[in-house]
């Protein structure tokens, strides 16, 4: 709803659907403007003929076959579009007139008037549009003007409503409080600020309007209930069945009328449902859509056995694209780290530098347009992208589990949630009795402080501190090895986020629990990690111990990224936010990612992009200005 | 108990609603040409008389509302004292005593007919209406799960083109199909004469019959909730909680099962709802191709008569059917949806 009317007509030119319907509508109006030229016979001539043979086949002179009556059903078919364009048109200007009349002063009007014209339409919408027609049209005359008027009278319901419900929410938009608090005057209100923007919405309406009214109209032509003068499709399907050409075996008689009706009205549809996709875009992708399958020869290249020793969770130049429409979009570009059993890894960077696609990628969870070109993701020396599919959901959420962002859509609305954590429970430990599942369940609402007895409950009754908590005991039904938190504290209060920190500090210690923690609160990262991975634009920009991170940082960004960050301990020193901003990930420099915001950079830096090197112990940065202690041998792979 | 009050609140609604839909339909039939007595009733050797004695009969001799006559200044009269006396309150006693008038065709109560003839049409709509939601949700969710694959996109022009056919002419198709090429009854609800032979041919025998109209009903009704429950289905599964559920490590049937489709079930109850009210009135296309003596056939038949008692009764049986089914819709809603009965 929120594209503006200018956007949706160019959209609208490229559209497939809509290009295909308003073909098809052009094409029977050409047909009904020039029926008289086209028609091999004039259908109301055809009755004088002297010879005429009745539901003659189709053969070189008539192409669809006669009627009953010996008229050529092809010219009567050409006619017939005239009816049924000329009923579309009016009756669905009729009904969106009065519909989005009433839809608009019961949306704008509010109140007593928007309750009664509400009841109103309620009460028409309830008695049922096709037999009130019926019941109109043969009670006056089955005129083509009373037809219209009819079909155009009972069929606004829908458009009133649909009206009234956008009227309400743009009337609550800032612009129209705005054109209110200057002195606009209603009319002006309704004119110049409402109506623009209810006006997208109308189109999409009119158009199924229009389609039901051709259908409308073909009902009851075939009831017997048309003009006389004029022959339309429904009439002639009304001839042909009451005039046995059923048992005629006269196909041709039943099936042209019929696809003149299909062909104008899934012109509508067609239309229709390719504007309402301009308006109301859908996401592309869903999370069930078949996963990218990594490059095998990335995945093989490198043998289990050269694994870390300690290594529990070994990453080795992970790289991820993404296929977007505008192109390629390198979301993530050889990255490498490890994690040792017990340890918590700091993922820091801003907005937008991949480490959400990063944590995604490492159980296979991208979405459909996500592609993993490059790496590995050595667990326990096995490599998680090559396993196959069933093989690597019962390493899911057993072995690596999720404490996602946002806890109140990574929820499910709909199932208690403590459902929800046993659902994980029993997916991975099948033989457990539901006593002993319930029973775990409740211990782990408690160990995140959540009464067992709230597990009944559902997401909406928690509070956002809650959520969180409840999808860290989630994340812990399966005692996991690794727990990866994508910024679980961001958007709690201080306290709560304190809680939840002591949480997973705790389970590390008595668990040997090893966590990456995403987050941009460098504080938190000071206090809990052991190690920090900083990136920036889709590539490890340093990647070392905390303290070495804090105290010498090697890379411009962490300097950066440090000085933006108040610390209290040197109250005196000013913050200093990084100029620019991050780079889109579909249009990055071509050197260093953060040449272009980065204060010493060089010719060179402009250029190339720059390596990961060992600058100390266990001390990665990715910098041309920066000397690698060792020139080779870094047990780190080089990103590609 | 909050889900109690809101229940209570929509069954208020509805009830006001169905005042007013009687109301409506009172004076529609009022308003419209073709007095009764003279069309309905036509019989040019009727003496003034016996028109006399049906006016009184039917009560139509009474005033429609109280004042109504005072109105029109060419007829200035007195109200009449007794607003007991009016067509309108007449008409809503009866009502309210369960009575829908009397046929002024066949002269019998228009509560039979219209009962009988609802249960013939609730016959056809049912078997259509319970095979096109269970394929039209199945093949939504598949759509859906396949998305922008060829599967998909056969759905989905598949759906569109079923759902731009007309209802009686999808009836007619199937009916030179099936009476021609597979031998099914052209029409009618049973073969005649076969009232003597056995419970099991009879059944069987009804069965055929049902199957072409049923055939006609599940198509049209199939497409339109395929594409509901396909645009449904694939935001559901755009959402966080899918990624929750398959982070841990549930197949793609227990995450459709368990996590997207009651989710997804949300919009089309609605939806199905509101349709089976209409369905019973969309018949009237499929009772007309297939012969099938149901409500639809009752309102033509009786639009042609001018029986307008009849027509009263039948559109105030829809308007209900459909108000009745957008209740149904709501309880359900409340039922399914815990943030309707628990607001946070």
């Amino acid at each position: 709803m929120s594209a503006a009317p200018a956007n949706m007509w160019r959209n609208a030119a490229r559209n497939r659907l809509v290009l295909a319907g308003a073909g098809m509508l052009l094409f029977a109006l050409g047909l009904a403007m020039f029926a008289p030229l086209l028609a091999p016979e004039d259908p109301r001539r055809a009755l004088l003929a002297t010879t005429y043979t009745i539901y003659a086949a189709p053969d070189g002179q008539h192409w669809l076959g006669t009627d009953d009556a010996g008229r050529d059903v092809l010219s009567n078919l050409i006619f017939g579009a005239r009816v049924s364009l000329t009923v579309g048109f009016f009756a669905s200007f009729i009904s969106v007139a009065i519909g989005g009349s009433i839809g608009m002063a019961a949306g704008y009007l509010g109140g007593a008037t928007d309750r009664a014209l509400m009841r109103f339409t309620d009460v028409v919408l309830v008695i049922p549009d096709l037999p009130l027609a019926i019941v109109l049209v043969a009670l006056t005359k089955p005129s083509l003007f009373n037809i219209i008027l009819v079909i155009g009278l009972v069929g606004w319901t829908g458009t009133a409503r649909l009206v009234r419900a956008q009227t309400l929410a743009v009337k609550e938009r800032k612009f129209v409080h705005r054109a209110r608090a200057v002195g606009a005057s209603d009319l002006r209100l309704i004119t110049r600020h409402i109506f623009p923007m209810v006006l997208p919405l109308l189109v999409v309406n009119t158009v199924l309007v229009t389609s039901l009214a051709i259908l409308e109209e073909s009902a009851l032509s075939f009831l017997g209930l048309s003009d006389p003068t004029n022959v339309s499709w429904g009439q002639m399907l009304n001839y042909a069945f009451s005039r046995g050409a059923t048992s005629s075996g006269a196909w041709w008689a039943l099936l042209a009328p019929g696809a003149g009706i299909v062909w104008v009205v899934l012109g509508c549809t067609l239309l229709g449902y390719g504007l309402e996709q301009i308006l109301n875009p859908r996401v592309k992708s869903h999370h069930l859509m078949r996963a990218s399958i990594p490059r095998i020869s990335a995945v093989q290249s490198a043998s289990p056995a050269e694994a870390e020793a300690h290594a529990l969770l070994e990453v080795r130049g992970l790289s991820v694209d993404f296929v977007a429409q505008q192109g390629t979009v390198h979301a993530v570009q050889g990255v490498s780290f490890s994690l040792r059993p017990g340890e918590i890894m700091g993922l820091v960077g801003e907005s937008g530098c991949g480490k959400t696609t990063l944590i995604l990628s490492l159980l296979r969870l991208l979405p459909a347009a996500g592609r993993i070109t490059a790496g590995q993701v050595l667990y326990h020396g096995r490599n998680l992208l090559a396993l196959p599919e069933a093989q690597l959901a019962a390493v899911r959420w057993k072995e690596l589990a999720i404490v996602f962002q946002g806890a109140m859509n990574a929820l499910n609305p709909l199932l208690p949630v403590g459902r929800q954590i046993a659902e994980a429970v029993e997916r991975h430990e099948p033989s457990a009795t539901a006593a002993a599942v319930a029973q775990r369940v409740g211990a782990l609402l408690e160990q995140v402080g959540i009464p067992a007895a709230r597990g009944r409950q559902f997401a909406h009754q928690y509070s956002g501190g809650m959520r969180q908590r409840a999808m860290i005991a989630m994340a812990l039904a399966c005692n996991p090895k690794v727990i990866i938190a994508d910024e679980p504290t961001t958007a709690l209060d201080v306290i709560i986020q304190a809680q939840i920190l002591e949480l997973l500090n705790a389970l590390r210690k008595e668990l040997g629990l090893a966590v990456i923690f995403v987050t941009h609160d460098l504080g938190v990262v000071a206090e809990i990690c052991d190690t920090v991975l900083v990136m920036y634009g889709g590539v490890a920009a340093e990647y070392a111990p905390v303290n070495a991170v804090f105290n010498e940082p090697q890379h411009p960004y962490t300097h950066a990224l440090l000085a933006a960050f108040p610390d209290f301990s040197r109250r005196h020193k000013a913050l200093v936010s990084i100029p620019g901003q991050p780079p889109r990930l579909h249009a990055l420099p071509p050197g260093c990612r953060f040449a272009p915001r980065c204060s010493s950079a060089q010719a060179l830096c402009h250029a190339h992009q720059p390596h990961l090197l060992r600058v100390g112990a266990d001390h990665y940065a990715s910098c041309h200005l920066l000397q690698p202690m060792l020139p080779a041998g870094s047990p780190l792979p080089q990103p590609a | 108990m909050q889900s109690g009050r809101l229940l209570l609140r929509k069954a208020w609604s509805a009830l006001l609603t169905i005042g007013f839909v009687l109301v409506l339909n009172f004076f529609l039939f009022r308003v419209l040409p073709g007095d009764p007595a003279r069309a309905g009733i036509k019989d040019p050797r009727m003496t003034r008389a016996a028109q006399i004695a049906i006016h009184q009969r039917f009560g139509l001799d009474k005033p429609v509302l109280n004042c109504l006559a005072s109105l029109n200044p060419l007829r200035r009269g007195p109200c009449l004292v007794n607003p007991l006396q009016t067509q309108l309150f007449i008409y809503i006693n009866n009502l309210l005593h369960g009575e829908l008038g009397i046929s002024y065709h066949n002269k019998i109560p228009v509560g039979e007919l219209v009962r009988a003839r609802l249960w013939n049409t609730a016959v056809l709509v049912s078997a259509g209406q319970a095979l096109a939601i269970v394929l039209g949700i199945a093949g939504g969710v598949l759509a859906a799960w396949q998305a922008h694959t060829r599967i998909d996109y056969a759905a989905l022009i598949t759906s569109l083109v079923a759902w731009s056919m007309p209802t009686f002419w999808l009836g007619l198709i199937l009916l030179f199909w099936g009476s021609r090429y597979a031998g099914l009854p052209i029409g009618g609800q049973h073969t005649p004469g076969l009232a003597a032979a056995g419970t099991v041919d009879q059944l069987r025998d009804a069965v055929r019959h049902l199957v072409l109209p049923t055939l006609t009903q599940t198509i049209i009704y199939l497409a339109e909730y395929l594409l509901i429950m396909r645009s449904t289905m694939l935001d559901v599964l755009a959402e966080d909680y899918i990624l929750t559920a398959k982070a841990k490590g549930l197949s793609t049937f227990q995450v459709l099962k368990d996590h997207a489709l009651r989710n997804a079930a949300l919009p089309i109850i609605t939806i199905v709802a509101l349709n089976l009210g209409f369905t019973v009135a969309g018949a009237v296309q499929i009772e007309a191709v297939f012969s099938w003596p149901g409500l639809g056939q009752a309102i033509y038949e009786s639009v042609a008569r001018r029986d307008y008692p009849v027509l009263q009764g039948a559109f105030l049986l829809l308007a209900i059917s459909v108000i009745v089914a957008n209740l149904l819709a709501d309880l359900l809603y409340t039922w399914l949806d815990p943030r309707v009965q628990a607001p946070a």
